[in-house]
């Protein structure tokens, strides 16, 4: 038994605790449901278009609509189901008393935090699959063949990248505060805020003309998160006029260095005070 | 400490912020010991068990199972080491099967090891019923046993129990003290802790009673008599008690002391010598009339009492 069979263990262990949860299922659901709605309402809007909205355009949109299903609800919805994974982890062996259990055994807390941190992930991967396989087929289904179709498991791994932030951000603050809902709070808190921030500050150059309001946008969480893939599928899919990949001047280096230090230090943070700290029973 | 104690813990002191829940403790438990480790409600077993562990931090001093410091290397040093937790939480999400074929897994059973042991535990423990059930579903007393099932999965050498009984009926508490008795005869170390003395002085070959963070003794279960026992008492009761009496008493060389209670005189003598005798000639001498003399030989309860006032 080496590091990577223990770590291996915790793997499967943090699966059979993420999904124990209602609160999951509900939300992968809820997901899976409003992709539908949102094919649903394309659908209805191809056959009855709106005056003067005919032509090719249209049919140019339809050829690429597996990245609406597929990017679509990456702003909201798949940070949101990150959280949840990764809100319980740490905090939830505490609370509940489990972790005496778990680390009394032949582990090092490195092993143990990194088979929670790659469970979570890994289950988090599984659920982008469904809603990339969902998107891509309901494409197809109700908008006939579609174009740049192979760069699906690009698109897919950056999806997959870009989440890592708000993953490891509340796996992060669920090792620190060791409460589920006071961590999922938190990163929920920072999510809507920089939000709100990234809304000031692009109005803020919008009036000013200003280019350090946009520079600084940046670096708050959510604009790396939300732009990375449609960033990399806009240089991917040669189609400039492609109208949803409208983000001009995406820089891909810097949304993915973000996202890299982001990940990066919650991770440190995390692992820091696993490490220095004791082993705490039912802060709940 | 030999140098092949199972377990050492030398100077341990763990602080909770400013509070001092553990004041430099030391012990070591040797191979094939009934440790109990003895003390009152909050006097810190459990701080010194989740310490031993490696799952506190101490502030100073250190831990050795087997010659291994659990903090720093707890691959090697907990393999075989079986741990129950006091008043256990368990994941409610697996069956107690699952629970046990995971805990399996963490010690690197292979499967089919891990299926018989399974099996075999949970007969032990009583819960063959039960195995294929969501733990949510047990009650208090069904999940001590799983968690001491748990404790065994590795056969573990050494077996570490916090308040293991507390919460089962007799008959399981029965089961289980004669359970442990029969795996120190098979050359396991156990570690048990209990705020009971009667459930150490039934099982244990040796104890370490612990007050406010502080060993007051360590040493052999016969022993904590001798340690804490200086003295015999003799209650008389007379039919009336009189301050001449009193100070008669009290003035024979081999009276430490006496305490009066309406017509009772409790009698502290300075050796542990049958002096009822003498005592009642005594009283014979001054014209008493004696309704009753008891000679009072210090019990372990009385011992463990004293011990925890600390006046040794
Ligand atoms: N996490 C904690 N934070 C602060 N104080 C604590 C904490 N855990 C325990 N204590 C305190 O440390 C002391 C020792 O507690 P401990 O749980 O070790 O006692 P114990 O001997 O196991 O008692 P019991 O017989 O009730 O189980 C108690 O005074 C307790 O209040
Ligand atoms: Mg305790």
């Amino acid at each position: 038994m080496g590091f990577l069979q223990r770590s291996a263990n915790m793997v499967t262990y943090e699966w059979r605790r993420a999904l124990a949860k209602k609160k999951f299922y509900v939300l992968v659901i809820l997901t899976l449901v409003l992709q539908i709605g949102l094919f649903a309402l394309f659908s209805y809007f191809f056959t009855n278009p709106p005056p003067g909205f005919v032509g090719s355009p249209l049919e140019e949109m339809k050829a690429s609509m597996w990245l609406v299903g597929v990017l679509g609800l990456q702003g909201l919805f798949i940070p949101l189901i990150a959280i949840v994974i990764a809100g319980g982890s740490m905090s939830e062996e505490y609370e509940r008393g489990t972790a005496d259990i778990l680390l009394s055994k032949p582990i090092t807390k490195m092993e143990y935090m990194t088979g929670k941190f790659l469970g979570g992930l890994s289950l988090l991967g599984f659920v982008i699959v469904l809603i990339t396989i969902l998107g891509t087929t309901l494409a197809y289904g109700l908008f006939g063949p579609q174009e740049s179709i192979q760069f699906v498991p690009v698109i897919y791994l950056v999806l997959l990248y870009s989440n890592l932030l708000f993953f490891s951000m509340t796996f992060m603050f669920s090792e620190v505060f060791r409460r589920t809902t006071l961590s999922i709070m938190a990163v929920i808190g920072i999510f809507v805020a920089s939000l709100f921030i990234g809304g000031i500050l692009s109005m803020m150059h919008l009036m000013t003309q200003e280019q350090l309001y946009l520079e600084i946008s940046k670096w708050l969480p959510n604009w790396s998160v939300s732009n990375l893939p449609s960033f990399v599928a806009s240089e991917l899919i040669t189609a400039p006029e492609s109208p949803f990949v409208s983000v001009p001047g995406g820089d891909i280096q810097l949304a993915a260095a973000i996202i890299a230090v982001y990940t990066i230090a919650s991770i440190l943070i995390a692992a820091l005070k696993l490490v220095r700290s004791d082993v705490t029973k039912r802060t709940g | 400490m030999s140098p092949q104690s199972v377990l050492a813990v030398s100077n341990l002191t763990k602080f909770y912020g400013d509070f001092k829940a553990l004041d430099s403790v030391s012990f070591a438990v040797e191979k094939g010991w009934i440790y109990g480790y003895l003390g009152p409600n909050g006097a810190g077993k459990t701080t010194t068990i989740r310490t031993m562990l490696g799952l506190l931090r101490p502030d100073q001093g250190e831990v050795q199972i087997d010659g291994v410091n659990p903090a720093k290397n707890p691959v090697h040093a907990l393999k075989s080491v079986g741990y129950a937790p006091e008043l256990p939480t368990l994941q409610t999400f697996f069956s107690g099967e699952q629970l046990m074929e995971f805990i399996g897994k963490m010690f690197g059973l292979a499967a089919q090891a891990r299926k018989a042991r399974i099996k075999q535990l949970l007969d032990l423990v009583g819960l063959k019923e039960w195995g294929d059930k969501k733990i949510g579903k047990y009650s208090k007393g069904m999940v001590q046993r799983l968690s001491l099932a748990l404790a065994l999965i590795n056969d573990p050498l050494v077996l570490i129990m916090d308040e293991p009984t507390i919460g089962m009926d007799p008959e399981g508490t029965a089961h289980f003290r004669n359970l442990f008795t029969s795996l120190s005869k098979e050359g396991k170390t156990i570690f048990i802790s209990s705020h009971l003395l009667d459930e150490v002085q039934r099982i244990c070959t040796h104890v370490g009673m612990i007050n406010k963070g502080k060993m007051v003794f360590n040493g052999l279960i016969t022993q904590v008599l001798e340690t804490f026992t200086k003295q015999w008492v003799i209650e008389a009761e007379l039919k009336t008690v009189t301050k001449t009496m009193i100070t008669a008493i009290k003035n024979l060389d081999y009276v430490e002391d006496v305490k009066v209670d309406e017509n009772k005189l409790r009698i502290e003598l300075k050796e542990k010598k049958d002096l009822r005798g003498e005592i009642s000639s005594e009283i014979f001498k001054r014209k008493g009339v004696l309704l009753s003399l008891n000679l009072h030989k210090i019990t372990l309860e009385d011992a463990y009492l004293r011990a925890l006032k600390g006046d040794q």
